[in-house]
This record gives structure tokens, C-alpha cells and sequence, in this order.
């Protein structure tokens, strides 16, 4: 799975070469970046719950969605801010590529969801939710970072 | 492929559920122990060569027939390829270690490899002895216990002294060599 330091033992790997000073400084790079990643992803598991039920009510609120996919959507939003967490610590977009982005597209519109309605919650919480008053300045921005790589992939 | 986060991802995601608090602390440390890491990455990359001859060399002392005619270091193209091999476990081993997780070793160099050598007519035996010299000179460099000069410089977290609990994440990697070939 696609993370800093996979990305670079892949690339070592098909040279066939030993890890390079360039690739210790990009791994470095990352671990300085790791601290706020993880205290991310350990808030944001925390608020999991809590961040959901917020933006799908928010959603729903306007009465242009029908209530009984309420329950569908509150799944869906869950499951895709987990892989965020799970992109949050690994430090690439690797989760939320291979288990959240790929054919999920479809999937929610065979279902018959709108994906505009997915697009507003994330939204609602990049834009409405008091982020930082659970974590820091630091972490929220790892955070909007994934958010808004998630909503453009819907979009 | 995958690393230390990664891993706790794939289990994380086995289950269902977010990485919370207690899944963080195994990874708080290992990004804590990140320049010993490299450092300890950059005792085997530095001295791939010296690591892998002297094993070879030392599995062939223990051997001397090894070289004669009719052994299995004879000719030289068969020493050379013993080298090699040697240089690409070691090689697969920085990578395991780098990443802190050994599935890019199993999947990339250890799957399938007794079933070649056996095909190749090696013998697991000997390779197996040359793997055991490069875990013990690699554990020796990381921890700066071995004779003689320096063997690398420690550019990040100073002393080889520290990186005790690396050398011995690293000879685990050696272990799972010597497993795959037994």
C-alpha cells in the first residue's frame, strides 16, 4: 500500500539499488510530518462518530434528500472519514484510493444515492465543524488536506 | 507492500474500525526511533560489500571444499554468484528494516527462493551459514561491537550504543531468511 516509505523502497526496488541518501531525506521528510498526521488520526477517531452524525444531519436538515437513505448515508460518511483516519496515518492517499475511491463512484450511484449529497457533508465538515477546537492547527490542516482530496474524487 | 502503518492500516481495517488512541503508541515509536532507523539502514548500505564477502569468505573457510573442483563455489561465476545473492538478501533486509515490516522481504525475495536454490542444485546448508555471518557482522556494525574501526557513521542518532533494539529488528529479519531456506 502506496506510503511514503513504500513508495520509495518501491522505487529502490525496481533500480535494483540499496536505499539512497535521497531517499532517507524523503523518509525523514515525512517522519517530521508523522507527528501531526497521527495526533490527526487519533482526534478524528475519537470525533468519529460525532463528525458524522453533525454533517448528515446538516445534510438532511434542507429536506432535499429523501430521509429513508438516511441510514445508508450515516454508514457511508463513517466509513469514509475511518479511511481518512487510516490515510492520516500511513501518510499517502493509499486507503482512501484503494478501498474508498476506486468503483465507489458507481457503486453509490447504482444505489440510486446522490453523490452531491456526500460532497455536502464533507464539505459541511471542512467548512462548518469547529475542527480546531479538537485538534491542532497543524493536524486540521493534514486533515482538510484529505478532505478535500476526497471531495474532489466524488466530484 | 507494505510498512509499519500500513500494517496497523490493513489490521485497523480487518476489523472495521478507526486507529485510535492505543494503536498509535507502537507507531509514536517508531517514528520516535526514526533516525536510528536510518542510521541503522545506513550500517548495512554502507557496507554491503564488506558484509557480504566476509561471509562468503567465512562459509568458505569453514568448507575448503567448497572451492575445490567439483564444489559448489567452482569456478569463480558460481563464487560471483554467491556474492550477489548475498548483496540482495542484504539489500531486501534495508529495505524490511527501513519500512519496519518484513512483508516486502517475504514477497520479493524470500518466495520461492529455496525452491530455486533447490532447482539450481544449492546447497541450503552453506547459504543458510553465510546468511548467519551477515546477521551476526550486521547486528556487530549497527551496535558498534565489532572489532576494529568505525563501521559507519551514526549521522542521526549518534552512538550504535542506542540502536540496540534496531539490531535485533534487523537479525529478525536474518531469522526469516534462515527460516524461509531451512
Amino acid at each position: 500500500m502506496k506510503s511514503a516509505v513504500t513508495t520509495v523502497v518501491s522505487a529502490a526496488d525496481a533500480a535494483g539499488r540499496f536505499p539512497s541518501m535521497s531517499d532517507f531525506e524523503s523518509v525523514k521528510g515525512s517522519f517530521d510530518r508523522a507527528k501531526a498526521r497521527l495526533e490527526a488520526a487519533e482526534k478524528l477517531a475519537s470525533c468519529l462518530d460525532k463528525f458524522t452524525n453533525l454533517a448528515v444531519d446538516a445534510v438532511y436538515q434542507n429536506g432535499s434528500y429523501e430521509q429513508a437513505n438516511k441510514d445508508k448515508c450515516v454508514r457511508d460518511i463513517h466509513h469514509y472519514l475511518r479511511l481518512i483516519n487510516y490515510c492520516l496515518v500511513t501518510g499517502g492517499t493509499g486507503p482512501l484510493d484503494e478501498w474508498g475511491i476506486s468503483g465507489m463512484r458507481e457503486i453509490i450511484r447504482i444505489q440510486l444515492l446522490p453523490t452531491a449529497a456526500y460532497i455536502e457533508a464533507f464539505i459541511f465538515i471542512r467548512d462548518e465543524i469547529q475542527i480546531n477546537d479538537v485538534m491542532s492547527q497543524q493536524a486540521e490542516t493534514e486533515f482538510k488536506g484529505l478532505l478535500d482530496y476526497l471531495i474532489n474524487a466524488l466530484a | 507492500m507494505l510498512d509499519a502503518f500500513s500494517r496497523t492500516v490493513v489490521s485497523a481495517d480487518a476489523k472495521g474500525a478507526a486507529i485510535g488512541s492505543e494503536d498509535l503508541a507502537d507507531l509514536r515509536k517508531y517514528v520516535a526511533d526514526a533516525n536510528k532507523r536510518i542510521d541503522a539502514t545506513l550500517a548495512i548500505t554502507q557496507n554491503v560489500s564488506c558484509i557480504a564477502a566476509d561471509a562468503v569468505a567465512g562459509m568458505v573457510c569453514e568448507n575448503t571444499g567448497l572451492t575445490q573442483p567439483g564444489g559448489h563455489c567452482y569456478p569463480t561465476r558460481r563464487m560471483a554468484a554467491c556474492l550477489r545473492d548475498g548483496e540482495i538478501i542484504l539489500r531486501y533486509v534495508s529495505y524490511a528494516l527501513l519500512a519496519g515490516d518484513p512483508s516486502v522481504l517475504q514477497d520479493r525475495c524470500l518466495n520461492g527462493l529455496k525452491e530455486t536454490y533447490l532447482a539450481l542444485g544449492v546447497p541450503t546448508s552453506n547459504a543458510i551459514r553465510a546468511i548467519e555471518i551477515m546477521k551476526i557482522a550486521t547486528v556487530a556494525i549497527m551496535t558498534e561491537t565489532n572489532t576494529g574501526r568505525k563501521m559507519f557513521k551514526g549521522i542521526n542518532s549518534g552512538s550504535g550504543a542506542q540502536c540496540q533494539d534496531i539490531a535485533a529488528e534487523a537479525a529478525s529479519y536474518f531469522d526469516l531468511v534462515i527460516e524461509a531456506l531451512s
